[in-house]
């Protein structure tokens, strides 16, 4: 499957929406002054998790207080 | 009122400051996003990721335009109420933890109007979300599979924000009755846990407020049973009264719990 043939219009939304969210954990992970264990394991798993690393950073690796 | 209204203004801040009000409902629109994708991409997707022996063909089911709406809600009732109950485990919990309601208890407030801030912001939280993502999900599903009935699709998008308020009220209640940690444990498990229960079980009885996300999937197929449907969503409602009276009045109890 080349890359011209990859239905762009369709996909977009849904890298942006995804890039957006790894743009807010990874700006809420540098402003939070303490998380779930070490900040820069966060910050592998907010990059390279994909769909889910946000979510699972959002979920656990925020410590609400 | 005008306590309500102070108090919204805090959650709403609150709720912006920890980025919430933009990362749950980007969640629901992401997985309402891609699921009709996958599923409609999939001959190609399991193309390109390989390992497929020479010549092997694969009958792929069609899918109807409904079932790849119910498979987003069967996503959304699993990670969509993990990120729910997980996320507001600690609404009130926290505050009693953390000293934000020594601020709060010392003035004169109503636990009515404090208890109500919380099921507001939730509600707009959470139902918007889900809304958005589901309304997403119908334009997708619209331009590659086809178009769902509108009427039926509102009856359930209504069938299913009653679910969500029950879900709402679940966590309410018991981050006004135990400590975060409990609380997420006992939401989950009212929530995630039962819910499988009543998927195993559940052919034995048929008035529940867990199987509301089912009839609202035969609403959208246009196959309920009326009667059923209707006494479950009395059931859940007044369910929804009994957990938001005990929110409140748990709320006003565990004052003395505060750590000051």
């Amino acid at each position: 499957m080349g890359f011209e043939s990859i239905p762009w219009k369709l996909i977009l939304p849904l890298v942006i929406i995804q890039f957006i969210l790894i743009i807010v954990a990874i700006i809420d992970l540098i402003r939070v002054r303490d998380t779930n264990g070490p900040k820069w394991l966060w910050a592998i798993i907010i990059i390279l998790g994909n769909m889910i690393g946000p979510i699972i950073y959002f979920i656990v690796g925020r410590r609400n207080e | 009122m005008n306590n309500f209204s102070v108090l919204f203004q805090k959650e709403w801040r609150e709720n912006v400051r920890n980025f919430k009000i933009l990362w749950i409902p980007l969640v629901f629109l992401l997985f309402g996003i891609s699921e009709p994708l996958t599923n409609y991409y999939l001959p190609q997707i399991l193309n390109a990721v390989g390992n497929m022996p020479e010549g092997a063909v694969f009958q792929l089911p069609e899918f109807t335009p409904e079932q790849i709406v119910m498979s987003t809600i069967s996503q959304y009732q699993f990670i969509g109420m993990l990120l729910v109950t997980l996320g507001f485990a600690g609404i009130i919990a926290r505050e009693r933890k953390n000293g934000t309601a020594t601020l709060l208890y010392v003035r004169p407030i109503s636990y009515i109007s404090y208890v109500y801030s919380k099921l507001f912001i939730m509600c707009i939280l959470v139902i918007g979300s889900a809304i958005l993502g589901l309304l997403a999900n119908l334009y997708y599903t619209y331009i590659l599979f086809g178009t769902v009935d509108a009427g039926a699709f509102m009856g359930f998008l209504g069938t299913y924000i009653v679910w969500l308020l029950f879900v709402i009220s679940i966590v309410l209640f018991s981050s006004a009755a135990f400590s975060t940690g409990i609380a997420s444990a006992v939401s989950l498990l009212l929530v995630l846990f039962v819910q499988l229960i009543d998927g195993l079980l559940g052919a034995y009885w048929t008035i529940s407020p867990w199987k509301l996300p089912m009839y609202a999937g035969e609403i959208l197929n246009s196959s309920v049973d009326m009667t059923l449907f209707v006494w479950s969503v009395i059931v859940t409602v007044l369910a929804i009264i009994i957990l938001l009276v005990g929110a409140v009045y748990f709320a006003k109890r565990n004052v003395s719990k505060t750590k000051i």
